[in-house]
C-alpha cells in the first residue's frame, strides 16, 4: 500500500526560524530588487527572501540575490588590514592606525614629489550612496587629486554621457513600469534574461498581459532574441548605422512626430542631413540587416502610439557607445518617446548603485550631477564644505581608463582602488599588468582579500560588504533604495562610509570639513545638496524611515511631496537640463574604427555576462550554488567553425589576439555566428588577456565587445593544467 | 488548537530557552505582502487524471488514508488548512518561456541547504537550429511525485512514502543505506545520491509550503513565468495545453509523472544535448521527439580499459561471483544427486564439501563487496524492508538464503567427509561416527541443498529483475537474463572444472566424464551469453532509445575492448567445444585453463561495460552542470578538488 501506510517515515525539512526580517537591497546588480534578511534567534541570518511588497521586484530575486546573504562567511574574506614594502614581499597584518597612518603619508608623499594628481583614486558602483558622497568629499576636498573615476567607466559611461549631450543630463528618464504601457519595444544589445532576470520579469509579465512587438538587435541568439518577435542579428559596433538607417526610413516617409521634435528638440536639420547617407540600401551593407527588414523596424516602431529603447553594453562598450546612446535618444525623440507612458531611452544599468556613483561620488564632478566646469558649482560646494572653491579643479581630470595609461607614462604614481578588480576587468590585461607594476604604491580596499588586484596591492583595507553596512542604493529607473545592516562587519573589516571618514581626519581638509558619524546623517546632508530650481536629482523629500516603508522612492521626490511615490518618469513636460530646455538631436557619423576579423585573427571576440555570476567572480565564484553553473572558462563557438579547424566539443582550445592569449572550453552551438566566438568576461586570465578595449571619444568607456582573435589547438592535458592553475576559487 | 499542536508549543517552548515563541505553528511564514502568484490557486477539480486514476487521494486509497491528517513535518503536528490537500498535485513547466536562469534551482538550493553537488531541481537544455535560426530549449526538472513511483517500489529499505497528502513522493534519508537504487530507477534523476553523506536525499515538494497555501519555492521563484503547480490536470491561467512529452523528456508511460507541460513553439526537427551523452531527440511523422545516437565520439574504436573501472566495481563482482558459486554448487550437488559418473565419484571425495564452501565463500565475499558499495554499509540489515515491492529486497533474501542453505547443507555433510571426521577424531579423540550418523543425515543435507539452489534461483531471477529497469533502456533487455544465467554456467561449471578434475585424477578415478559434462556446460553457459549479446548488440543498435546511445559507446570509447571481449568469447566457445572432442590430456588440461582464464577476462570485462555503459533516460544536462563528461573531466583533472565547482572528487 503506498499511501495508508500505518508508520510513516518523518519528514524533515530545514526550517530556519526567524526572529526579524530586515530590509536591505541587493547589493549585485541595478535592478533594485529589496531582499529581507532573516536573522535567527542565535543572532545569526538564517536565510533570506525576496519582499514581496516591493514595487520592482514583487517578491522575485535572480540566483545571485537569492544566494547572496552566504557572502559574509564565504572563502577569501579580508578580515585585517595587510601592509607591505614591496609588492613583491609577503604581507603583513597590521592595525587600521598604522595602515590608514601609512597610507596617508603615502599619499602625501606622492602628491608632494610628483604633484597632487600623481595620486589617483578608482572606486566602483558597488557601494552604498552615503560612501560615495564621503569618498568624493574625502578625494576631490581632502586629498585633492582630479584623478578620480570609477569602475562605472567601464560600464555604464556611454549611458552617462549620451544622456549629458542628449537631455543635457545624467539619469534614465524611464522606468521598468514602462512595459506595461509600450506598444513597442526595441532592445540593443541587452540580454535581460541573463543579465537582469528580474527586469525580464517584469517584462514578460507585461507581455503576458498584453502582447506588444519586442526588436532585439543582437549578433548572438540570446534568450530574448529567441523570444523576439524580431531578431536582428547585427554586426558587432555597428547599430549606429542601423539606428540612423531606421531613422532615414522615419524621416523619409514622414513617420517623426513633427510637434514633438518642433516643440523640444534643436538640431533635427543637421540630424535629417546626416542620416539621409544611410539609406537602407547602402546601410545594410555595413550593419548586416537587410534593406526590407530595416524598413518594416522603422515604419513598426515609429507608428507604434508608444515606443521604448532599452539598452545595456551591446551599445555601451563599443567605440560608438555615447553615440549609440545619443542615437537611441534621437530615435525616441524623433519619434516622440520621451517622457512619456511606454515611450523612453530607458538604459539599463550593470552596478546596484552605479546610479549612486554616477549621482554623488563626484568622479566627475561634484555631487548631485554638478560639474566642476562650472564656478557656480565648485562655489556651492566648496561653501557647503566649508573649503575653499580654489581647491577644485576646473575641469574634470582623467577618468579610469586614461588614468591606467597615465600610470603606464609615469604620470600617476600611486593608485587607491576601491571595491574594483582593474586586473581582471579592464581590456588589454598584459598592458595593464605592467602599469600595476609600475605603481609606487598602491592601496585595495576589497570585501576580498584574494582579489586578484591585491597581487600588486601594498596596503590591503578589508572592508565590509552589503547589509554589514547601512545605507542606499539607486537603481536604473533612479530607484532609491535602503540597506539596513543586518550584521556586523566580517573579523577586523570595517564599511568603506568608516575607512572614508577616518581616512578624511588624516589629511588637512579633513579637519575642517565635517564628516558626520553615521550613514543616515551623511543622507540628510546629501538631501541640503539635493534641493534646487528645476533640478531633476532631488532627493530632499525622502527619509530612510520613508524609504523602508515605500521600498524604494524614485528621484525626483522633493521636500513636501504628498505620498511615498517619486516621479516615475524624467522630461514629461518636454523640458530638458539643457540650457535652452530643449533636447538636442546629435547627428551621429559612423566611423568604423574597429578591430575586425582578417585573415590573421578570423574571429569576432565577443564578451558577455552569464547569469550566475557577477563582474569578476570575486563573490559568485566563491558560493558554490551559482559558480557551479560555469565554474571554468569557456567560449562558444559555432559548429561548422569548430567543425572546420578540428575543434571537439569540451576540448580546450587557445585563443589568440594581437594583446595576449586566453585557454578556454570550447561549447559548440549555433548561438553564435561562424565568425564569432563568445566568452563570458568573468574569469581572471580570460577574455580580458584577448581583448583591444578602444575607447569611446566621449564616454572613454572601452569597445570590450569588438576584437579579433584566431583560435589555436592546444595540448589537452597542458591547457587542463593551465586551467586548474589558474582558478584558486 | 488540538491537543497535539499544543503539545508541540510547550516542548518548543522547554527545548528552545530564546527561541521562536511558538504562538504559530503554521509550517511557513508567508510573506508580508505574499503576491498572487505564489498562491495556489485551484478552483476546479477533475475525478480523474488522464491515466484514469483517481485525483483525490482518499478516493484513491479507497478511505485507508484519514483526511486531515498531520504530516507531521519536523514533528509538527498541525494540520495544513490547504483545502486540496488530498489531491496530487503536479508541476506545470511551460517550456517555451524558460530563459535557463537558475532561480528555481537556487530557492530550491536556499530552501533545502543542498551542498553544491547536489540538487533537487536542475535546468538543463536541448538546442537545434543553424545561427540565426537556433533555438535553444531550457528544462527545469525536480522530482515529478509519480502515480506509479518506481523509486518507492525500488527501495529495499521503504525510504520512500508516497502520501495521501498531495500525493507527494517523499524520501527519508535517515532511513536510506544509500545504495542508490532509486537514483537507477528514477527515469528523470530525481533522488540525489550524495556519496559524501552516503545517503540519497530528493524534492520534498515543499509540502510546509503547500500546507498554508503556497506553491512550491522553486514555482514561486521563477522569473519566466516557466514553472507552475497546482491540481494535477488544472492548466494554469494564460495557459492552453497540457502535455506529457516535451523533446529530451522520458516516455511518461514508465511511470505516469505528475507534470504537464506546455510546449507550442515550433522546435527544429532536431534538438541536440550539450552534455556529453551521445543522444540526441529527433522529431518523428507524428511531431513526437524521440532519442537518437548522436555520434559526438566519432566512429574511432577505442580501448579505454581504465574507464572500464567504476563505482560500481563491488556490483561487477558481486554479481560475477554469485553466479559462479551458484553454478558451481548447482552442477556439483546436482550431479551427486543424480548419480551422474564423475560428479557422483566427487562427492564422495573429501573435496566436496570444500567445494561447496568455495561457493559460500565467493558469495559472501559478493555481498560483503556489494555492502561496501552502500552509503551507509552498517545499515545492510534494512535491505529486507520491501519485500513487497523491490527486486533489491527480493534478490537479497534469495541470495541469503541461499547462503544459509548452504551453511546448512555443508555442515550436514561435514559428518561424511573424511577430512573433517579425521580432524575431529585428532582434535577430540573419539570418531564423530559416534556423535552423529552419518548416513542419517544424508537426507537433510540434500533438502538444504535443494532449498539452497531453490534461493539461488530465485535470487538470479530478481538480479535480473533488477536491471531490467526502463529508466536504463540499455539494460532493458532480455540479455541480461542470458548475461546472468550463462555466467552462472560457464563460470559455474569452470569453478566445479577447477575442483572436481584435479580431485578425481588425483584419486585416480576416471575424470573423462565429468570433464566432458562440466565441459559441456561451460559450453551451453557461453553460448547462451553469445545468442544474449547478439541479440543484445542487434537491438540495441536499431533502437530508438538512449539504449543506441550505449551501444555506440560500446562500439567506439570502448571499441576495442569490446571486440576483444567478443572475440575472446567466441574463441572459447570453439576452444572448448574442440577440447570436448579429444581424450584429455596434459595439454588438454593446460588447454581448458587457458581457456578458464580467457572465460574469467571475459567475464570482467563484460561485466564492467554492462555497468559503464548504461545511459539513463533522463533529462538533458547543461555544459557544466549535469553534464557527465565535465564531471569526469574535473575528477581526472583536480578541479574537483574545489567544493564550489560543484562535483565530488574521487572519494577513496
Amino acid at each position: 500500500m503506498l499511501f495508508g501506510r500505518t508508520k510513516r517515515k518523518p519528514i524533515v525539512i530545514p526550517s530556519k526560524p526567524v526572529k526579524e526580517w530586515k530590509y536591505t537591497t541587493c547589493n549585485y546588480c541595478s535592478t533594485g530588487c529589496a531582499i529581507e534578511i532573516g536573522v535567527g534567534y542565535d543572532g545569526k541570518i538564517v536565510t533570506s527572501r525576496g519582499h514581496a511588497g516591493a514595487d520592482v521586484n514583487r517578491g522575485k530575486l535572480c540566483i545571485k540575490g537569492i544566494l547572496e546573504h552566504e557572502l559574509f562567511q564565504s572563502d577569501g574574506r579580508g578580515d585585517q588590514p595587510l601592509i607591505r614594502q614591496r609588492y613583491q614581499d609577503d604581507f603583513e597584518p597590521t592595525e587600521w592606525d598604522h595602515a590608514m597612518d601609512h597610507s596617508a603619508e603615502k599619499i602625501k608623499d606622492i602628491q608632494q614629489k610628483y604633484g597632487r594628481d600623481a595620486f589617483a583614486v578608482v572606486s566602483t558602483g558597488q557601494l552604498l550612496t552615503e560612501e560615495f558622497y564621503t569618498l568624493g568629499k574625502l578625494v576631490r576636498g581632502c586629498i585633492g587629486t582630479n584623478n578620480y573615476d570609477g569602475n562605472t567607466t567601464l560600464c555604464m559611461a556611454s549611458a552617462v554621457s549620451g544622456y549629458k549631450r542628449s537631455f543635457g543630463s545624467d539619469g534614465p528618464p524611464g522606468c521598468y513600469g514602462d512595459f506595461e504601457h509600450t506598444e513597442c519595444m526595441m532592445a540593443f544589445g541587452s540580454n535581460l534574461p541573463e543579465q537582469h532576470p528580474v527586469i525580464y520579469w517584469r517584462l514578460k509579465e507585461a507581455r503576458e498581459k498584453r502582447h506588444f512587438p519586442l526588436i532585439v538587435v543582437d549578433p548572438r541568439v540570446t534568450m530574448l532574441a529567441q523570444f523576439a518577435d524580431i531578431h536582428l542579428p547585427i554586426t558587432p559596433g555597428t547599430d549606429c548605422v542601423l539606428i540612423n538607417s531606421m531613422l532615414q526610413v522615419i524621416i523619409s516617409e514622414g513617420l517623426q512626430d513633427q510637434a514633438y521634435i518642433d516643440a523640444h528638440t534643436n538640431g533635427f536639420e543637421e540630424l535629417k542631413a546626416t542620416v539621409a547617407d544611410y539609406d537602407p540600401i547602402t546601410a545594410q551593407h555595413v550593419c548586416g540587416i537587410d534593406e526590407d527588414m530595416i524598413r518594416h523596424v522603422a515604419r513598426l516602431y515609429a507608428r507604434a502610439p508608444a515606443a521604448m529603447s532599452i539598452w545595456t553594453m551591446g551599445i555601451n562598450q563599443s567605440t560608438h557607445g555615447s553615440d549609440g546612446v545619443a542615437n537611441i535618444n534621437n530615435l525616441n525623440l524623433v519619434t516622440g518617446n520621451i517622457g512619456k507612458p511606454g515611450g523612453t531611452s530607458l538604459s539599463i544599468t550593470g552596478q546596484c548603485n552605479a546610479m549612486g556613483t554616477r549621482e554623488w561620488s563626484s568622479c566627475s564632478g561634484l555631487p548631485g550631477y554638478r560639474k566642476l566646469e562650472k564656478p557656480q558649482h565648485r562655489e556651492e560646494i566648496a561653501n557647503f564644505w566649508g573649503i575653499d572653491p580654489e581647491f577644485f579643479p576646473k575641469q574634470r581630470g582623467l577618468t579610469q581608463t586614461d588614468i591606467f595609461p597615465a600610470i603606464e607614462a609615469g604620470e600617476v604614481k600611486g593608485l587607491w582602488l576601491v571595491a574594483t578588480n582593474p586586473l581582471t576587468s579592464m581590456p588589454n590585461q598584459p598592458r595593464i599588468r605592467k602599469m600595476f607594476e609600475k605603481l609606487e604604491f598602491l592601496i585595495v580596499q576589497d570585501v576580498y582579500k584574494d582579489v586578484e588586484t591585491t597581487d600588486y596591492a601594498h596596503v590591503y583595507f578589508p572592508a565590509a560588504v552589503w547589509a554589514e553596512k547601512e545605507g542606499c542604493h539607486t537603481n536604473t529607473e533612479r530607484r532609491v533604495n535602503l540597506v539596513r545592516n543586518v550584521i556586523a562587519p566580517y573579523g577586523n573589516s570595517k564599511t568603506d562610509f568608516w575607512i572614508f571618514k577616518e581616512m578624511s581626519k588624516r589629511f588637512d581638509n579633513g579637519r575642517v570639513i565635517a564628516f558626520p558619524e553615521t550613514p543616515e546623517a551623511t543622507f540628510e546632508e546629501m538631501k541640503q545638496l539635493s534641493v534646487g530650481e528645476g533640478r531633476t536629482l532631488d532627493i530632499s523629500g525622502m527619509s530612510y524611515r520613508k524609504i523602508e516603508q515605500a521600498r524604494g522612492i524614485q528621484w525626483p521626490y522633493r521636500e513636501g511631496t504628498e505620498g511615498l511615490k517619486g516621479e516615475p518618469r524624467l522630461y514629461a513636460d518636454g523640458r530638458f537640463q539643457t540650457e535652452d530646455g530643449r533636447a538636442n538631436l546629435i547627428a551621429v557619423k559612423f566611423r568604423d574604427n574597429n578591430e575586425k576579423p582578417d585573415e590573421d585573427y578570423p574571429f569576432w571576440c565577443n564578451s558577455g555576462r552569464v547569469v550566475e555570476h557577477f563582474h569578476t567572480r570575486t563573490r559568485t565564484g566563491k558560493i558554490g550554488n551559482c559558480n557551479k553553473f560555469s565554474p571554468t572558462p569557456y567560449m562558444e563557438i559555432n559548429p561548422d567553425a569548430a567543425e572546420e579547424l578540428g575543434i571537439a566539443h569540451q576540448s580546450y582550445v587557445r585563443l589568440v589576439s594581437r594583446r595576449g592569449d586566453a585557454v578556454v572550453l570550447a561549447q559548440l552551438t549555433h548561438r553564435v555566428p561562424r565568425n564569432m566566438v563568445f566568452i563570458p568576461f568573468h574569469f581572471h586570465d580570460c577574455v580580458n588577456r584577448l581583448t583591444l578595449g578602444l575607447l569611446d571619444p566621449y564616454s572613454r568607456q572601452p569597445a570590450f565587445k569588438q576584437c579579433a582573435v584566431r583560435i589555436e589547438q592546444v595540448d589537452q592535458a597542458e591547457a587542463a593544467r593551465l586551467n586548474v592553475e589558474r582558478r584558486a576559487f | 488548537m488540538n491537543d497535539d499542536v499544543k503539545q508541540f508549543q510547550a516542548i518548543q517552548q522547554l527545548e528552545s530557552g530564546d527561541k521562536p515563541p511558538c504562538e504559530s505553528v503554521e509550517h511557513w511564514e508567508i510573506r508580508t505582502e505574499e503576491r498572487p502568484y505564489a498562491f495556489l490557486s485551484d478552483e476546479e477539480i477533475a475525478e480523474e487524471n488522464r491515466y484514469g486514476q483517481k485525483i483525490d487521494l482518499i478516493e484513491l486509497t479507497e478511505q485507508q488514508a484519514p483526511a486531515n491528517r498531520s504530516l507531521f513535518i519536523n514533528e509538527n503536528p498541525a494540520v495544513g488548512a490547504n483545502p486540496n490537500r488530498n489531491k496530487q498535485h503536479a508541476f506545470f513547466f511551460t517550456a517555451d518561456n524558460c530563459i535557463g536562469c537558475h532561480a528555481c534551482e537556487s530557492a530550491c538550493a536556499e530552501k533545502n541547504e543542498t551542498p553544491a553537488h547536489l540538487s533537487f531541481r536542475s535546468v538543463g537544455y536541448v538546442e537545434g537550429g543553424s545561427y540565426p535560426d537556433y533555438q535553444r530549449m531550457n528544462i527545469s526538472m525536480a522530482c515529478n511525485h509519480c502515480d506509479d513511483p518506481v523509486c518507492l517500489k525500488g527501495c529495499p529499505t521503504r525510504a520512500y512514502t508516497k502520501h495521501a497528502e498531495y500525493g507527494a513522493v517523499l524520501q527519508d534519508p535517515d532511513t536510506c543505506f544509500g545504495c542508490g537504487y532509486c537514483t537507477w530507477v528514477c527515469p528523470y534523476n530525481a533522488p540525489q545520491l550524495d556519496p559524501i553523506m552516503g545517503q540519497v536525499s530528493k524534492c520534498n515538494m515543499c509540502v510546509d509550503r503547500l500546507e498554508v497555501g503556497l506553491k512550491p519555492a522553486c514555482v514561486s521563484a521563477c522569473v519566466g513565468n516557466a514553472l507552475d503547480f497546482g491540481v494535477v490536470e488544472n492548466i494554469p491561467q494564460n495557459r492552453e495545453e497540457a502535455k506529457v512529452s516535451i523533446p529530451g523528456f522520458p516516455d511518461p508511460e514508465i511511470t505516469h509523472p505528475n507534470i504537464r507541460f506546455q510546449q507550442m513553439k515550433e522546435l527544429p526537427e532536431e534538438m541536440k544535448r550539450t552534455d556529453s551523452a551521445p543522444v540526441k531527440y529527433h522529431k518523428d511523422k507524428h511531431g513526437d521527439y524521440k532519442p537518437r545516437v548522436d555520434p559526438k565520439q566519432g566512429k574511432a574504436k577505442h580501448w579505454n580499459l581504465t574507464r572500464l573501472s567504476s563505482r560500481e566495481n563491488p556490483l561487477v563482482l558481486f554479481t560475477l561471483l554469485s553466479q559462479a558459486a551458484i553454478g558451481a554448487f548447482a552442477f556439483t550437488f546436482v550431479g551427486a544427486q543424480l548419480n551422474i559418473p564423475g560428479l557422483a565419484e566427487f562427492a564422495q571425495t573429501s573435496l566436496y564439501v570444500p567445494l561447496a564452501a568455495l561457493s559460500l565463500l565467493m558469495v559472501g565475499l559478493g555481498l560483503f563487496m556489494s555492502t561496501t558499495h552502500l552509503g551507509k554499509p552498517l545499515r545492510f540489515y534494512r535491505g529486507f524492508n520491501n519485500l513487497r515491492h523491490s527486486p533489491v529486497c527480493r534478490e537479497g533474501l534469495g541470495i541469503a538464503g541461499f547462503m544459509g542453505f548452504l551453511s546448512l547443507h555443508i555442515l550436514l555433510s561435514l559428518p561424511a567427509n573424511s577430512l573433517f571426521a579425521g580432524y575431529w577424531q585428532a582434535v577430540t579423540g573419539s570418531a564423530v561416527s559416534s556423535l552423529v550418523d552419518p548416513v542419517k543425515l544424508q537426507t537433510p543435507a540434500a533438502v538444504c541443498g535443494f532449498l539452497a539452489l531453490l534461493c539461488a534461483a530465485a535470487g538470479l531471477y530478481y538480479m535480473m529483475r533488477c536491471y531490467r529497469i526502463p529508466a536504463r533502456p540499455f539494460w532493458n533487455h532480455w540479455q541480461v537474463a542470458t548475461a546472468f544465467f550463462g555466467s552462472s554456467c560457464s563460470l559455474g561449471a569452470l569453478v566445479a572444472m577447477a575442483v572436481v578434475i584435479p580431485t578425481l585424477a588425483i584419486a585416480g578415478a576416471p575424470v573423462n566424464q565429468a570433464l566432458t559434462l562440466l565441459g559441456a556446460l561451460l559450453c551451453v553457459g557461453v553460448a547462451i551469453e553469445l545468442i544474449g549479446l547478439y541479440h543484445h548488440a542487434r537491438d540495441m543498435s536499431a533502437a530508438e532509445h538512449e539504449g543506441a546511445a550505449s551501444h555506440y559507446v560500446q562500439c567506439t570509447t570502448f571499441g576495442r575492448s569490446y571486440w576483444l571481449r567478443n572475440t575472446l568469447l567466441g574463441l572459447c566457445l570453439l576452444v572448448s567445444l574442440a577440447l570436448l572432442t579429444v581424450e584429455p590430456n596434459i595439454w588438454i588440461m593446460a588447454a581448458w585453463g587457458t581457456v578458464g582464464l580467457a572465460l574469467v577476462f571475459c567475464s570482467l570485462v563484460g561485466r564492467a561495460l554492462f555497468y559503464v555503459l548504461v545511459i539513463p533516460t533522463t533529462m538533458p544536462g547543461a555544459f557544466f552542470w549535469r553534464n557527465k563528461g565535465f564531471e569526469e573531466h574535473a575528477r581526472d583533472i583536480g578541479l574537483a578538488e574545489l567544493p564550489q565547482v560543484g562535483v565530488v572528487p574521487n572519494l577513496h
